[in-house]
């Protein structure tokens, strides 16, 4: 790695749907820092201060970035960028720069599920459920306020169950009567909470099942964080799951690291359009270099 | 609320007065099970067949085939409550989930034996499972999933299928001048080359004598289910819903012995005349509505009707697509094939001229207004199904030609035939004590209209 | 007149975005009008007894209301949103109606449209058999038989030999014309976007023969010279599945970075693969409808009277015509769209994915309830396919 190359800088930013995060990488690949917030209503101000934060964090200037890449939901809300891609795509490379060996990766996030299924570093078929609040983290927000916890309490107290009650209800307010139900009924906190993390993961197992579990699996989103939850995946799936250190920001290192890979084929095939000035001198010698 | 589906507490009688007779019919169709495993070890062919109303059934019993039908089998999946993992695995197999509940379950009874256990039957297979096919009888009667999902099969088993032919068609094109000729001639050409097949598949000729013999028995006995639920059109009624259900498939289907099942209807003939005789109701309440359910019954739940009876709720007729009409005069047609293509063309087109008649198009809508007439019902118990179309779609214009023309109300209850996740008996039940005042109200209506009931 | 002003491309689009505006025209000119439903009705009869034949859709923008009183919410939304839609008086402009016992469902609306409107006009109800069996064929041509007598008495005359080969002729024509329309779609890039392509076809199911016939000329020959070309892209995409009349869902795929080459639908090339042989009789066209149109409603297998079924040889010989069209038109993906609670293509679904992998042709299922609302959801499941095509 030479000194110019070493100054290109590739961001990657994913407008969820209820969390933003951006990520920064360098020229190889190598995480610099990352940012999560609230993704509230306004997504373009919400993907300017989210970049701005970044690059405060990282200590890069907006000039050195020589490509963005958006993606999630709210992907064609962030005006500089310079190509959007689908979360699938983005968390697949994320997942994959985190976990070479990955063969199937579960992303459970606040609206939807998916599962993906990754060779070489490649999203190869994927899966959604964005149709039923069961499978996801709206399920778990919802136990959580008809129980009046925390969400960051359950995964704890459910581990402490070896009983988990069963929860057979498809719809999410089935659900809520029967968990009601469980309480009138005196079962305890931990074996409800543990019935709820199990429906959960029943639900996106089968999505799974789909597409034929290959291990090693990784186990991303919002509710990776929950002990409970993983333990629940585990016990469904049958096999060990990876959570990465911080499971929510798969999507946006993906984003940025793919960013990298599309400025480098755009620079080696001289499609590169050299907008930002600062830049275009490092980007003629890193080309030259790389030819 | 949640202890009215609780049983009833002190003395334990039965809500439901059963009949006797019911249970040596309901185990007729459990020998059916056996005998087609038997004959699977034994290496000799084995038919899954879907419900084709007898042009197929009686062909293959006279060719001594042991048959099984997915569409019976599902129901003790659901009923027993193991349909579950089976509906899982034909999701995980990638079969859309908003398809039929018997064609899902099948499909994933046929992934876990043939990709996941080696072609042997699923450990977790009630009743001992449904022993591999050699043949698939599809029917196109009634709804396109009875050829589609055996259609599909072929993605487990190398067993070929015939699909049979049934017209399907509403009252106005249906009641057509020279129309009847013209289905028989189709039916009867396409059953000689059904026949054909078989021949060619077993490498054995038709005994005709017996399909013969076999066509006059079951005639018999779908004569003596004709008597027996016109039976059931006095108060208080002698016979439940739920015991034409768990009696149906040996006149449904023809399963077991059909000698036996002749004997056994006829005894429950019997039985039914007594009751009618003494004034037995089928409930053992006082009969204060009597209500007919349309169309497929929650075989999850059925204990659920013994809530309903507790409150004087008896269910006088039911589901039509399992009733056989009273069979057609075939006493001067002599070729057997013919006789087929008439008995089974009966049950689609027997109400089309009585529909005319009414000046009305659809004749699942026909056939409840008759029933409704006839078996003089409080109420319809309307159960659409989130897995069926057929029996689903036509529903919503029963409920409003029911109420136009006789002043019959209707209560509207979603659920399934397999996935008992989406039907709340407590909710339903609450809905059922309010439903009581409106039928209240109607049968005064219907009074001041002059209608006799 | 409407017809002079407007020409080709923007013409069909006219059309697309109004459909029943030419056949109320020809309707006050002294025209009957006759709907019909789905691609079983053979509209030769309909053209050769001077009637005029128009293609009944729902519409995906229009919220189902009325169609709650006669049919459940569990069934074919594209279905209902036809009930909907008559129900409401949409279809003022209809002489007649004719619907065919395509799926049990679909047979269910003309049922339900008589039990339902009083006075309703004209209407008949083809039965159509669930095989290709040889005497299925016969009795389908029974039944086309039937229809031409009822149609003959609102046309107020009889079908002749003569008129009958004319209109086959004629319909033969558009059916090799719609062909050719589609070799546009050859090259790389399209010269035709799969938009444009819905909207003509759409066009064509709303107007005359003779008048679709000239439009695909026009069209045909503007494509063929005009200088904005599409721009190339990653992929070519075939999109299989029922009745898919709305622009929203190519758009959508086209939006990412593929061009929908060809389909396998029921607006696009289904009822134009093949052209009805002469003679031009009756049996003629229930040999074309029953057994040349190839649609999933009918029950087909590998050979007659076969004992053993073999999986590839079953699927190879249903699935076929897609594999040429695959090769044709160098396609690299399927997109396998379906409305919900369609059972005659909802069982195809695992095993058509199977045989586009024995080809190494990757595919993604899309399911939706025939509205526009329903499409969004899809759009990040299509590009994300899009994307792993790379
Ligand atoms: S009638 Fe309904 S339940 Fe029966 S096979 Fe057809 S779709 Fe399934
Ligand atoms: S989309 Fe499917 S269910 Fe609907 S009318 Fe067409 S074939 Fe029938």
């Amino acid at each position: 790695m030479d000194i110019i190359a070493s100054k290109l800088f590739f961001t990657g930013i994913d407008i969820g749907s209820t969390m933003s995060k951006a990520a920064v990488v360098d020229a190889e690949g190598v995480m610099l820092g990352y940012v999560i917030g609230p993704t509230g209503a306004e997504h373009r101000r919400r993907a300017n201060m989210v970049m701005e934060d970044v690059l405060a964090k990282c200590g890069v200037s907006l000039d050195e970035i020589a490509y963005i890449i958006s993606t999630g939901y709210g992907r064609v809300n962030v005006p500089f960028a310079d190509k959007q891609v689908t979360e699938l795509t983005c968390h697949a490379r994320g997942v994959a720069a985190l976990f070479p060996d990955v063969r199937t990766a579960i992303d459970i996030g606040g609206q939807d599920a998916k599962v993906l299924k990754i060779k070489n570093g490649k999203l190869v078929d994927f899966l959604t459920n964005d149709k039923c609040a069961a499978g996801t983290g709206r399920f778990l927000e919802v136990a959580a306020e008809t129980l009046g916890l925390e969400l960051n309490e359950m995964g704890r107290i459910s581990l402490q169950s070896d009983t988990p009650v069963k929860i057979n209800s498809l719809c999410t307010i089935f659900a809520q009567q029967e968990i009601i139900a469980s309480l009138s009924e005196g079962k305890p906190l931990p074996d409800i909470l543990a019935g709820v993390y199990i429906a959960i993961a029943t639900r996106v197992v089968k999505l799974a099942r789909q597409l034929k579990v290959e291990p090693p699996v990784v186990f991303t989103g919002g509710v990776a964080k929950n002990g409970g939850m993983v333990k629940a995946i585990e016990a469904v799936l049958g096999m060990p799951v990876s959570v990465p250190p911080e499971p929510l920001i798969t999507g946006c290192l993906g984003a940025a690291i793919l960013a990298r890979d599309e400025a480098f084929k755009l620079i080696n095939r001289g499609e590169y359009k050299l907008q930002k000035k600062q830049l275009s001198e490092a980007y003629i010698e890193f080309t030259e270099k790389t030819r | 609320m949640s202890d009215s589906v609780a049983p009833a507490k002190t003395e334990q009688k039965r809500a439901i007065n059963r009949l006797k007779s019911m249970y040596p019919l309901r185990n007729l169709v459990a020998q059916d099970y056996i005998n087609t495993l038997q004959a699977s070890n034994e290496g000799k062919p084995t038919v899954w067949a879907m419900l084709n109303y007898w042009e197929g059934d009686l062909p293959l019993k006279a060719m001594g085939l042991n048959i099984v039908y997915p569409e019976n089998y599902s129901t003790l999946m659901a009923s027993s409550g193991t349909a579950e993992p089976f509906l899982d695995a034909s999701d995980s197999d990638g079969f859309p989930t908003h398809m039929c509940g018997y064609g899902r379950s099948t499909i994933g009874y046929s992934f876990r034996m043939m990709k996941q256990n080696d072609g042997k039957i699923p450990p977790e297979a009630p009743m001992g499972g449904m022993a591999k096919p050699t043949l698939l009888l599809g029917s196109g009667i009634i709804c396109d999933a009875r050829f589609k999902w055996f259609q599909a099969l072929s993605r487990y088993f190398d067993a070929p299928e015939w699909c049979l032919e049934m017209p399907m068609m509403g009252t106005f094109e249906g009641t057509e001048p020279d129309l009847e000729e013209y289905q028989v001639k189709f039916l009867v050409r396409e059953l000689r080359d059904f026949i054909a097949f078989l021949e060619k598949l077993l490498g054995k000729k038709m005994d005709w004598a017996k399909l013969e013999e076999l066509i006059e028995v079951g005639i018999k006995i779908h004569e003596t289910c004709w008597q027996i639920h016109e039976l059931r059109k006095v108060s208080p009624c002698p016979m439940h819903s739920t015991d034409f259900w768990s009696s149906m498939p040996p006149a449904l289907f023809f399963a077991g012995d059909m000698y036996e099942a002749l004997k056994c209807y006829q005894d429950m003939l019997t039985e039914v005349q007594e009751r009618v005789k003494n004034k037995v109701a089928a409930i053992n309440y006082p009969e204060k509505y009597r209500i007919v359910f349309a169309e497929l019954p929650p075989w999850h739940s059925l204990k659920f009707f013994d809530n309903l009876a507790e409150m004087g709720w008896n269910f006088v007729y039911e589901s039509y697509g399992y009733h056989n009409p009273r069979p057609p005069d075939l006493s001067k047609v002599s070729d057997p094939v013919e006789k087929l293509a008439r008995l089974s063309r009966n049950f689609v087109f027997n109400v089309h001229p009585y529909a005319k008649a009414d000046g009305i198009e659809n004749p699942i809508v026909e056939t409840y207004l008759r029933i409704a007439k006839g078996w003089k019902a409080d109420g319809l118990f309307l159960h659409p199904l989130i897995s069926c179309r057929a029996a689903s779609a036509g529903l919503r214009s029963v409920q409003d030609q029911l109420q136009k023309r006789l002043d019959v109300p209707t209560l509207w209850v979603e659920g399934d035939i397999i996935d008992k996740r989406v039907f709340n008996p407590q909710e339903t039940l609450a809905r059922a004590e309010a439903f009581e005042q409106t039928m209240e109200h109607y049968r005064k209506v219907r009074k001041s209209r002059g209608l006799d009931w | 007149m409407a017809i002079a002003t407007n020409k080709g491309l923007s013409l069909a689009r006219e059309i697309y975005a109004d459909r029943s505006k030419r056949v109320r025209e020809l309707r006050r000119d002294g025209k009957k009008i006759v709907g019909y439903i789905c691609l079983y009705p053979p509209v030769e009869i309909i053209t050769a007894l001077g009637l005029v034949p128009f293609r009944i859709f729902g519409d995906m923008s229009e919220p189902i209301t009325a169609a709650d009183r006669v049919s459940t919410t569990m069934v074919c939304p594209f279905v209902r949103s036809i009930l909907d839609l008559g129900l409401k008086g949409k279809f003022d402009f209809l002489d007649g109606v004719v619907g065919a016992h395509t799926c049990d469902i679909g047979a269910g609306i003309i049922l339900q449209w008589r039990d339902a409107i009083k006075d309703a006009p004209f209407t008949h109800l083809l039965d159509v058999p669930h095989t290709d069996h040889a005497p299925a064929v016969d009795y389908f041509e029974g039944q086309i038989n039937s229809f031409k007598r009822h149609i003959e008495e609102l046309a107020g005359e009889k079908l002749t030999d003569d008129k009958l080969k004319k209109a086959c002729e004629m319909h033969n024509e558009q059916r090799k014309l719609v062909r050719q329309l589609y070799d546009l779609r050859k090259p790389d890039p399209p010269l035709l976007s799969s938009a444009e392509n819905l909207e003509v076809m759409v066009a064509l199911s709303s107007l005359p023969v003779e008048e679709g016939n000239s439009l695909l000329e026009d069209i045909i020959q503007e494509v063929t010279e005009r200088k904005v070309k599409p721009s190339p892209k990653k992929v070519r995409l075939l999109v299989w599945g029922p009745v898919f009349d709305n622009t929203a869902l190519y758009d959508l795929i086209e939006s990412a970075d593929a061009h929908v080459v060809v389909d396998d639908t029921c607006v696009g090339t289904r009822a134009f693969w093949a052209d009805v042989k002469p003679p031009y009789n009756l049996h003629a066209l229930a040999q074309h409808y029953l057994v040349d149109i190839k649609c999933p409603r009918t029950y087909r297998q590998a050979e007659p009277f076969e004992t053993r079924r073999d999986y590839d040889k079953d699927l190879d010989s249903r699935f076929n015509y897609i594999k040429k069209a695959i090769v044709d038109w160098g396609v690299n993906g399927v997109v396998l769209q379906s409305v919900k609670y369609c059972d005659t293509h909802g069982y195809e679904v695992p095993n058509l994915r199977h045989y586009l992998d024995t080809l190494g042709i990757p595919s993604i299922y899309i399911e939706h309830d025939y509205s526009e609302r329903s499409m969004a959801p899809i759009k990040t499941r299509v590009e994300a396919f899009v994307e792993t095509l790379g």
